[in-house]
């Protein structure tokens, strides 16, 4: 851990260079990241820090996208409220409806606390097309970006470095906030808000104080996207949001700071990637999702700084050459997946049977490779990887056990 | 004698048809060390529930300081200067020992909606804490979690938090249950230290230490308190020979 700030100071200097290491795509997909990671950094404060599941945060995103495009609208940015600023209308928009609701919602906990959170959020959800001054219908409300400070705000690259500094600034913020009393209290609540009340605090104001800051981060973030894209449509109220920014959450692990912040940033990069290679993306994100949950449970980052901080009897170097020697068997076992899904997926769309006739069945290409269908090929060769590599799996923890017996 | 800090007049406590309280009276003075005796299953730990806020009586009038606190909510009993501890333990297991300790700090020094200061900055508190670790033997725990710490620390951890508000009023339910002979005696002194100037109702089984420590005792028996007076009294007590402390007393 005592790497952690110079690996932070690396990390902040790598993204500030980003724009000249990178395509205009590639930067493109870095500002959904960014606004990815805020967003999930602000559920998991409620989530991972409070142990409160909100399960309609697209909501307190969707106002925050929606104020800052009004709010460009309205003000031209200039004058009070100038382009890099517009983010807080984003904030304060979700503030004031988290501590709304934040009222009803932490009246309750676990299961019936999620249930009136996604209430709330598909409640608006379905009133959003109705509204037509406010969610715009079905077109949306859009907005240009005017200049502000001396800077256009027209290029990728400023918009880059608004969402950049909006983004760390609010991370920032989120730490500080986790080393206040409130952001103790926090952890409180979620160890056992029982106790809480009966050393004197009120854990229904504390529990809506917590879900208001939550939301007004999802805000800053829901107001950086519409601003990245110049308008606001009531899809962003959908419960995939919602859904996406948990899954997100979790992969990277909910409670420990950075963690939900890169498993949203990862997960995005992995969709923007292979939204162009694959249209099962969903299928991986979900798969993903029930492998990490079922073999790392803490999530990535909370997995690796458990690792780091008990290497266990192996040392640090044992550790890391056990978890290469894994991760390179499980790269087999995921390219064998990947290849029959993704041939299965060709096998059975809908152009695909329109091509078969009288019996004959096309070739299949995928990895620039024709395979036939019905031949074992392709299903021996995905099937035979993925076999492999769960094997090569199966052997290291073999090792480590014995290595481990050995030793006791 | 002085007005009581804590009076229960005509408590009644039903769960439906289960009459768990029934009319118990009982004046608690202020400074005693008052312990509440009885069997498994008489109604002490529903006593201290009623008393805290945990659950409200079904009848009957609860005093403290004079103002009738029936039903009030746990916090609010807590800020009129109530605090306690309980049976099953009941601490914050997935942080720091330190920082349970801190939590229950907080809250005597107005520390709850704060989001400007940070809790590394909090001298007072975070002294505070520290001497509480030295007293109730965690210093050199202070950083394990507490769900890491053996059941008779997690028990010290318990007082701990309920002596943090520095309360008027202290209720410890069986504190010392689970803890070694050596721990038993320590707790006892450290009880003893703690709660003077202070009014302690305490439940407890061993018998030794609750007539060592026990300014007055009140003994309940199914939902009734039978009696109430000093060790002498309550040792030569025909009625709480009978009822409760039958072979043990012999
Ligand atoms: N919430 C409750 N609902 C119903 N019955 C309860 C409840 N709490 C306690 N009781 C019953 O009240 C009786 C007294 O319990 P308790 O106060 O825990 O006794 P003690 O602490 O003296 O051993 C027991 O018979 C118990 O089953
Ligand atoms: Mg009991």
């Amino acid at each position: 851990m005592k790497y952690a700030p110079l690996l932070l100071l690396l990390t902040v200097a790598v993204l500030v260079a980003l724009p000249w290491l990178v395509s205009g795509s590639m930067l493109n997909a870095a500002v959904q990241m960014l606004i990815a990671a805020l967003f999930a950094m602000a559920f998991g404060l409620l989530c991972g820090q409070a142990g409160l599941l909100s399960f309609g945060h697209a909501a307190y995103f969707g106002v925050g996208a929606f104020a800052a495009v009004h709010a460009m609208n309205a003000f031209g940015g200039e004058g009070l409220l100038p382009t890099p600023l517009l983010p807080l209308v984003g904030g304060a928009t979700g503030l004031v409806s988290g501590l709304l609701a934040g009222y009803f919602s932490t009246k309750r906990t676990g299961v019936y606390f999620a249930m009136i959170t996604l209430a709330l959020a598909e409640l608006l959800h379905a009133l959003a097309p109705h509204l037509k001054t406010v969610f715009g219908g079905e077109a949306g409300v859009s907005s240009f970006r005017m200049p502000a400070w001396g800077i256009g705000f027209g290029s990728l690259n400023d918009v880059y470095f608004l969402t950049l500094v909006w983004t760390l600034l609010c991370i920032g913020l989120l730490y500080l906030f986790s080393k206040t009393p409130l952001g103790r209290l926090a952890l409180g609540l979620r160890e056992n808000a029982h106790r809480l009340r009966f050393l004197g605090y009120n854990t229904h104001a504390l529990g809506t104080l917590i879900f208001a800051v939550s939301a007004m981060f999802a805000g800053v973030a829901g107001a950086l996207q519409s601003m990245n894209i110049e308008a606001a449509n009531y899809v962003v109220l959908e419960s995939h949001i919602s859904t996406a920014v948990v899954l997100n959450s979790f992969i990277g692990g909910v409670r420990v700071f950075l963690g939900p912040a890169i498993g949203g940033a990862v997960m995005t990069f992995f969709g923007h990637v292979t939204s162009d290679l694959t249209r099962v993306w969903l299928l991986y994100q979900g798969i993903i999702f029930v492998l990490v949950m079922m073999f790392l449970p803490r999530g990535i980052v909370g997995e690796l700084v458990e690792r780091l901080r008990s290497p266990g009897s192996e040392g640090f170097a044992g550790t890391l050459g056990t978890t290469l020697m894994r991760l390179a068997s499980l790269a087999v076992a995921a390219f064998g997946g990947v290849f029959l899904v993704e041939f299965l997926q060709r096998f059975l769309s809908a152009e695909y049977r329109a091509g078969v006739q009288e019996g004959i069945w096309p070739n299949i290409t995928l990895f620039s490779h024709d395979w036939a269908p019905l031949s074992v090929l392709p299903w021996g060769f995905g099937f035979g990887l993925f076999g492999l590599g769960i094997a090569l799996v199966v052997m290291v923890n073999r090792r480590v056990a014995a290595r481990k017996e050995a030793q006791a | 004698m002085s007005d009581p800090i804590l009076s229960l007049q005509n408590v009644h406590k039903s769960f439906g048809e289960a009459h768990i309280i029934r009319d118990a009276n009982l004046d608690v003075i202020p400074g005693e060390r008052h312990a509440v005796i009885g069997p498994n299953g008489a109604g002490k730990s529903t006593l201290f529930h009623l008393c805290s806020g945990q659950f409200a009586p079904s009848e009957g009038k609860i005093l403290l300081n004079g103002t009738n606190i029936a039903g009030l909510k746990p916090a609010e009993v807590n800020r009129r200067g109530l605090a306690r501890s309980f049976q099953i333990t009941n601490i914050f297991p997935g942080v720091s020992v330190f920082e349970n300790l801190r939590l229950a700090v907080m809250r005597k020094h107005n520390l709850q909606f704060v989001f400007w200061r940070s809790v590394a900055r909090l001298r007072r508190v975070n002294a505070e804490v520290d001497e509480l670790l030295t007293r109730i033997r965690l210093s050199d725990r202070a950083y394990s979690l507490a769900s890491q710490l053996s059941y008779s620390e997690q028990r010290s951890l318990e007082i701990g938090m309920t002596l943090a508000s520095d309360p008027q009023v202290i209720l410890l339910d069986e504190p010392m249950a689970g803890m070694s002979h050596e721990e038993t005696n320590y707790t006892a002194g450290l009880i003893r230290e703690i709660t003077e100037g202070r009014t302690l109702l305490i439940v407890e089984h061993d018998m030794g230490v609750v007539f060592s420590l026990a300014h007055r005792i009140s003994v309940l028996v199914y939902g009734e308190i039978v009696a109430t007076g000093t060790p002498e009294e309550i040792r030569g007590n025909a009625r709480v020979k009978e009822a409760y402390l039958g072979e043990e007393a012999a």
